[in-house]
């Protein structure tokens, strides 16, 4: 025991220090990531890019042109607004010539398409070629016309109630002439009556014109939230008031000559009532901003962490991992092939020490190269920069132990197989641009397809960079799943490494 | 100096039967067969690419056979345990230390390959580096010293656990004369105190140090002798040089050569009257050419045996194989490369 002990010392004291010897490595490795991540975090300013849009209309004069001057200027802080044309080409040319961002064609003769039945389509064109910028552009497409038709129905709205205003009297005057019938029946004078029903029967028609299109535009709205026509004072139980006096007996069957009116009398009771809910009802109606009606719904967003992430704070977990996933790769990517292109496996062969005895040695060197990094770089971004630690101390350090692990267990496979220094380099790049795109470490796993996960789910930087987030940024603990899964990684790869070196060091 | 570890193991420390290593279908050694006993330095000389560092690989156990066998300590290679390989060193042919390590960590790493305690090694180590040489200079990183240094290192390394049996492959190769002799005291002083050596050397001239020399060309071993052996061997007998006043007659070499310890004559040295000849054994011969001068009224300047440089013995013995292969070769009918590939 104790020699192996011995021959194992062999390689973590000489790793340790052939890397100590070569400070400037350390201090690179170290301080280059976190002056990375300082400038990030000074530079990148999280704002959503202004947008240069220029709108070509033919016809200037048009309502659409004058609605558009109004309209555009404050529409949303991202939409500059850089003018009108009626220049199709030359908007075009502006384009191209990266003079603005965004062109958007108004369509022509847009009344006369929506009266045909038909929707009527803004033209929207860039010049973008990153996809995330051509979202961006169609997002901001959809707000402007969402923000028009918003208004247009706003507008709509803003009139109706004006009508509900105007019908008013109609509502009041409809009443009167259900006490004046009433009266006129208790006295026995059908032609009172008659008269008094005529001029309720006109002025309900009028309030149901006025009053219908609006509350059934907001009683749409009521049902979509789920709220009951029999709630008072919605849209709903206006429309039903307005539905109960239209259709109520006194307003429909006609006065005939007989003896007792008391059925008749009762009816106009119950009018004369309806009438007056529906009065007060209106009036609150009318109370309703035009704006709510037409954005009825707002949302508000509250993350359930204290603490207010920013962009660095947010890639600090991945900078970390991905930083201690590639220096381990690397530094035992080359430990193994540089000693055997240097022949130093002879010397191993003919020697006592066996393979074992070789890999626990470097993978003990390694790790403790990479903890102290690790935990150089931790603690600058901590203190140095103000990255949250919401999580265990303890908990991030196995996740980096294991990590290392992992990675050691790649770099040493790449050693092994590489048959020159420069193909392990390779190799270890290779491993990183992986890591670049699959590990989440930029693109959201949520975003890969399935089978494409795979190659995720084989890359310790996506274990690391999903249990250090998890850590850091919420305080959650160890998803004991992630960890077996990194675990796993390193163990397959330690055995598959110790493996070939026992097959390197056998007698050739 | 470190005193040999005292032990019981047989006279005969490597032994190899028909050794020979194929690579593809070229053969780097064929049907090697010799023995190396304790206590010896062995030399195997020959041409680079002769096949002298396969031939240590195979006894180190680097190298698996591809016909024949070896055994070190009476064990084949492949059965060799840790007990086994810490009785060995070995040097090889280029330096393999760590250029960014120090001259005392290498030995360091060197003494933990091979198990020895870390505490109440230093002593050990500054012995070897005081033996080769090198102890002012052990906090020199490896790569900042001259590349005979870096040859004594390697040495001192392959020293540090104070082996039995030392492989050392080109050991002097790339350095210069001085430096040269004194490896060679180096390796008089380990036979002194015990150790059996196997050295290979391109200087051909070294032969004169080893106990027993191999002679390779072409992974073959020619033969295998001391090194008076070798050049009897190689001469066909011992050669002396007898310069006389006046050169001698045809008639007088004639009877030279018809006296029975004479073999054969080497003829005159250019610009002398030196007659070379090739006797039995030059030590009774030299007495009897002078009564045969004497006899004939030949005044004598001088008679003396000549001892051959090794490049001579060694050109002598891998001209006669040469000969004696094309020989074979146009018995048997078959081309020089079949010949080779047996």
């Amino acid at each position: 025991m104790g020699k192996f002990l011995i021959r194992m010392s062999a390689f973590l004291r000489k790793e340790i220090i052939e890397v100590l010897r070569q400070p400037r490595l350390i201090l690179a490795l170290v301080f280059g990531p976190f002056l990375i991540l300082l400038l990030f975090g000074l530079g990148y300013t999280n704002q959503a890019r202004a947008v240069r849009t220029l709108f070509v209309v033919q016809n200037q004069d048009s309502p659409l042109a004058a609605q558009i001057n109004e309209y555009a200027p404050t529409i949303s802080p991202q939409l500059v607004y850089q003018g009108m044309t009626a220049d199709l080409e030359g908007a075009r040319r502006m384009l191209r010539n990266n003079q603005i961002d965004m062109l958007v064609v108004v369509p022509e003769n847009a009344s006369e398409t929506i009266r045909n039945n038909e929707q009527a389509s803004f033209e929207i064109y860039h010049n973008e070629i990153d996809p995330a910028q051509i979202s961006y552009i169609e997002y901001l497409g959809q707000v402007y016309v969402q923000e028009v038709n918003r208004r247009v129905l706003s507008q709509a709205a803003e009139e109706g109630q004006s009508d509900a205003a105007s019908v008013q009297e109609e509502v009041s005057a409809a009443r009167q002439n259900a006490a004046a019938m009433k009266a006129a029946l208790q006295a026995g004078n059908v032609g009172e009556a008659r008269s008094q029903q005529r001029q309720m029967r006109g002025n309900i028609s009028s309030l149901a014109l006025a009053v219908g299109a609006s509350a059934g535009l907001l009683n749409g709205v009521e049902q979509n939230m789920g709220a009951s026509s029999n709630q008072p004072n919605s849209a709903g139980s206006i429309l039903s008031l307005l539905d109960s006096v239209q259709n109520n007996p006194s307003n429909t069957n006609e006065v005939v000559e007989k003896d007792n009116y008391n059925a008749e009398i009762a009816d106009l009771d119950k009018q004369e009532k309806e009438l007056g809910d529906l009065e007060s009802q209106l009036a609150e109606f009318r109370s309703i901003s035009p704006n709510v009606l037409t954005r009825p719904f707002t949302s508000k967003v509250y993350g359930i962490s204290e603490f207010q992430f920013t962009p660095m704070a947010f890639f600090t977990p991945g900078v970390i991992v991905l930083l201690l996933q590639h220096i381990t790769i690397t530094v035992a990517a080359l430990s193994i092939v540089r000693e055997r292109r240097a022949g130093m496996m002879e010397l191993f062969r003919v020697s006592p020490v066996t393979s074992g005895q070789t890999m626990i040695g470097k993978y003990l060197s390694y790790l403790f190269f990479g903890a102290l990094i690790a935990v150089i770089l931790s603690l600058l971004l901590y203190y140095g920069l103000g990255v949250p630690m919401l999580g265990s101390w303890a908990n991030f350090a196995i996740v980096a132990f294991l990590l290392l692990f992992a990675s050691l267990g790649i770099g040493f496979f790449i050693s092994l197989v590489a048959g020159t220094e420069s193909q392990a380099v390779q190799f270890a790049m290779i491993a990183l641009l992986l890591s670049v795109f699959f590990s989440g470490f930029i693109l959201d796993l949520r975003y890969l397809a399935g089978p494409v996960r795979i190659v995720s789910w084989l890359l310790p930087a996506t274990y690391g960079t999903v249990l250090l987030q998890d850590i850091m940024l919420r305080g959650n603990n160890l998803n004991l799943t992630l960890i077996g899964g990194l675990a796993a990684i390193g163990v397959v790869m330690f055995l598959v490494s110790w493996l070939l070196m026992r097959r390197k060091m056998a007698t050739g | 100096m470190v005193a040999a570890t005292p032990n019981a193991t047989p006279a005969v420390t490597v032994s190899a039967r028909g050794l020979t290593k194929q690579f593809g279908n070229d053969y780097a050694v064929q049907d090697l067969n010799f023995q190396i006993q304790q206590g010896k330095i062995i030399g195997f000389i020959g041409p680079s690419g002769c096949g002298k560092t396969t031939t240590v690989r195979l006894m180190t156990g680097i190298y698996r056979p591809t016909a024949g066998e070896v055994s070190v300590f009476g064990l084949a290679p492949d059965r060799f345990d840790s007990r086994l390989r810490e009785r060995m060193g070995y040097m090889p042919q280029l330096f393999v230390l760590y250029p960014d390590l120090s001259i005392m960590e290498n030995m360091n790493f060197a003494a933990s390959l091979y198990g020895m305690k870390i505490f109440g090694r230093g002593k050990r180590i500054r012995s070897l580096l005081e033996f080769v040489e090198l102890d002012e200079h052990r906090n020199k990183l490896a790569r900042q010293i001259s590349g005979g240094m870096q040859r004594r290192l390697a040495l001192a390394s392959s020293l540090i656990h104070n082996p039995e049996l030392i492989f050392l492959d080109e050991p002097t190769a790339g350095i210069d004369p001085i430096l040269r002799r004194k490896f060679w005291d180096q390796f008089q002083e380990l036979k002194a105190s015990g150790r059996t050596m196997f050295i290979t050397t391109q200087y051909v001239n070294e032969a004169a140090y080893c106990d027993y020399v191999g002679v390779m060309a072409e992974g073959r071993l020619l033969m295998m002798e001391t090194p008076e052996g070798l050049r009897r061997r190689a001469f066909n007998g011992d050669v002396v040089d007898l310069t006389t006043e006046q050169p001698l007659g045809w008639s007088e070499i004639g009877q030279l050569q018809q006296l029975p310890f004479v073999r054969r004559t080497g003829g005159y040295q250019t610009g002398s009257n030196a007659l070379r000849l090739i006797v039995e054994e030059a030590s009774t011969a030299i007495p009897d050419i002078i009564n045969w001068t004497n006899e004939h009224n030949i005044a004598v300047k001088s008679v003396e045996e000549y001892l051959p440089p090794f490049d001579d013995v060694f050109v002598s013995i891998v001209e006669a194989a040469r000969a004696a292969n094309t020989e074979n070769q146009t018995a048997s009918g078959l081309t020089g490369e079949e010949v080779k590939r047996g």
